[in-house]
């Protein structure tokens, strides 16, 4: 390893502590190490994450076109009232809601009923836990590419099951109604098991003998549920509902690789339409203006969750 | 104790199994659909036979060394290790150094600066996409291996992890090595990180999965197909005709890997990791 220029040895330490002792402030050595140790990572989020993120305020109020550079103007609300007028726009916008609404209590309910199940003293609930995680390991590409084929309308092992119970074959993801609720049902497979795991930890920090005091007290089993699980895995709720409702407002992976936001844009989400926007259709202000709107909004949320949160742990 | 097969049991058991079944049966059709002919991945889909690979064993990697021969499936392994490994290496330096500035060192400005890295916490990555795209552009960086690994290197996240992890370990272990004679680089390098490691191996793993796991970024801002990491080949081997399916689920199967080792290996240090030290999720 390399030594670098600003190492200090013990004699000059003692040395600068009693000097800052004497002027109460804090050397410029000090703040040189420390500065030097903050350097890279301060120069990489400055460079990647908050110049970035003041550009794209910056643009949002611009006409700017990624070709054409020198010619961007300040159009001050426009490109906003623009989107309120965009019909992808708007229906990326209802789509969003529509997965995120839907996505919810699906995989949370389903996270949270596999915690109750494995929260029992069970040999086999290392092979579950394993099993219900699996989904988590694989990549979002690698869990669409293979729904792709899972549901594919006329061999796919999802149709022919639903044919043997009689069921007729289903166009799910190439029917403009059924896309997104496919969408939602693959995510909320793939994100399940991570939720079933926090939960768990969750459950298993509630202490035992506040049960033994209720059974003691006649509380029956669903009584104790509802009095006692359920509102000591109110923090943990509180973390997962709100991390799921973040996560699901920013979908694009899934649909981007299963149906390319089609059919007739029924799985266009926001931040898919901001990509494309601002990407393949290089018009950086427009795209900016979403991303500010939608930005400041799954900011706000994120605010909110790091205050509930905190709340509950007072 | 209580009996052992009440109804009860035996319904809970049911849903277990159901549940596992649901989960894992994708996965088990990817391998078994990888290790048979194509013709034979769509026949059989009533029986068993439809999760289980070819009864002939020498048919079993025949997709595998069609789709290696096919296409250049080992460069884009070597270079998603090459991004992962970077990015997991320089993660737990760059934020490791700064973590240990938050937690251990005095400087001007500090509770400032420690402010606006929780509020970058709040912003979120998807939507400022396209501008960190315009200052890649800008550095001329479109197209080259730095532009994928660059942005993913600092975190304010695993600034805080290892900040929250260095800020338990006692002061008085600083002082003793400061009079024998270490400096701030050798305390941090062979006290901070050593005495760390679940936050190490935390912010390594999920660095590595991470960017193992990245799609759009790359997708975005290579375009010479031989830098591409294994996440983005797999769209374009999936849309390069002809397809086959056998092959492609051979692919999936490849990516999977290295995650499903990582996950057995580091499982127990991420929950430490994680669990911890105040993140937020108990």
């Amino acid at each position: 390893m390399s030594r670098m220029g600003w190492k200090t040895n013990g004699l000059a330490y003692t040395v600068m502590k009693s000097e800052r002792g004497l002027r109460g402030g804090i050397h410029w050595k000090d703040n040189m190490i420390a500065y030097a140790f903050l350097g890279p990572a301060l120069l990489v989020l400055s460079m990647f994450l908050v110049i970035p993120a003041i550009m794209a305020v910056y643009y949002a109020f611009t006409d700017y076109y990624l070709l054409t550079p020198d010619m961007r103007k300040f159009v001050g609300l426009d490109n906003f009232f623009n989107l309120f007028k965009d019909p992808i726009f708007l229906k990326s916008l209802l789509n969003t809601l529509k997965f995120v609404v839907c996505v919810i209590p699906l995989q949370v309910g389903a996270a949270l009923g596999m915690a109750l199940l494995l929260n029992k003293q069970r040999r086999a609930n290392t092979f579950f836990k394993v099993a219900y995680f699996s989904p988590v390991v694989m990549s979002l590409v690698v869990i669409s590419v293979l729904w792709l084929y899972l549901l594919n309308p006329n061999e796919g092992i999802i149709n022919n099951a639903l044919r043997n119970i009689g069921i007729s074959a289903q166009p799910f993801l190439t029917s403009p109604k059924q896309a997104i609720f496919t969408i939602v049902v693959v995510s909320a497979w793939q994100g399940a098991g991570f939720q079933m795991l926090i939960f768990l930890a969750g459950l298993q920090n509630i202490p035992v003998d506040v049960y033994e005091a209720a059974q003691m007290d006649g509380m029956n089993k669903w009584h104790r549920f509802i009095y006692i699980t359920l509102p000591l895995l109110k923090p943990t709720s509180v973390f997962i509902f709100i991390t799921t409702l973040i996560g699901a407002f920013k979908l694009l992976v899934q649909p981007m690789v299963m149906t390319q936001g089609g059919p007739m844009n029924s799985t266009m989400t926001v931040v898919y339409y901001i990509y494309q926007t601002g990407f393949t259709d290089r018009m950086v202000g427009y795209a900016s203006s979403m991303a500010l709107l939608f930005g400041t909004i799954i900011g706000i949320v994120t605010v909110a969750q790091r205050k509930l949160v905190k709340e509950d742990d007072d | 104790m209580q009996k052992k097969f009440r109804p009860l049991t035996i319904l809970e058991y049911v849903c277990l199994v159901m549940l596992a079944i649901l989960f894992i049966f994708p996965l088990f059709w990817m391998v078994a659909s990888s290790m048979k002919p194509e013709a034979e991945v769509y026949n059989n889909m009533n029986t068993f036979k439809a999760f289980l690979p070819s009864f002939h064993i020498s048919e079993w990697f025949v997709s595998y060394g069609q789709v290696l021969s096919r296409f250049h499936l080992i460069g884009y392994i070597g270079n998603s290790l090459f991004y992962g490994g970077c990015v997991a290496i320089g993660s737990i330096i760059i934020n490791g150094m700064a973590g240990y500035a938050f937690a251990k060192l005095k400087f001007s400005g500090k509770k400032w600066l420690f402010g606006i890295l929780l509020a970058l916490l709040i912003v979120p990555f998807e939507t400022i996409l396209i501008s960190q795209f315009t200052i890649i552009h800008k550095l001329g960086l479109v197209d080259t291996r730095l532009a994928v690994i660059l942005p993913a290197l600092a975190g304010a996240f695993n600034i805080y992890l290892f900040r929250n992890f260095f800020m338990a370990i006692p002061e008085s272990v600083i002082e003793s090595a400061k009079l024998d004679g270490a400096d701030n680089w050798q305390i941090f390098w062979r006290i901070m990180l050593p005495m760390s490691k679940p936050a190490v191996a935390t912010v390594g793993t999920l660095a590595f999965i991470g960017s193992w796991n990245d799609y759009i970024w790359p997708l975005m801002v290579l375009t010479d197909k031989s830098k591409f990491p294994i996440q983005v080949a797999i769209t374009a081997i999936n849309s390069t005709d002809p397809v086959y399916i056998n092959q492609v689920m051979a692919v999936l199967t490849i990516s999977t890997i290295p995650l499903i080792l990582i996950y057995i290996v580091a499982q127990r240090y991420i929950l430490e990791g994680l669990g911890g030290s105040g993140t937020g999720i108990k």
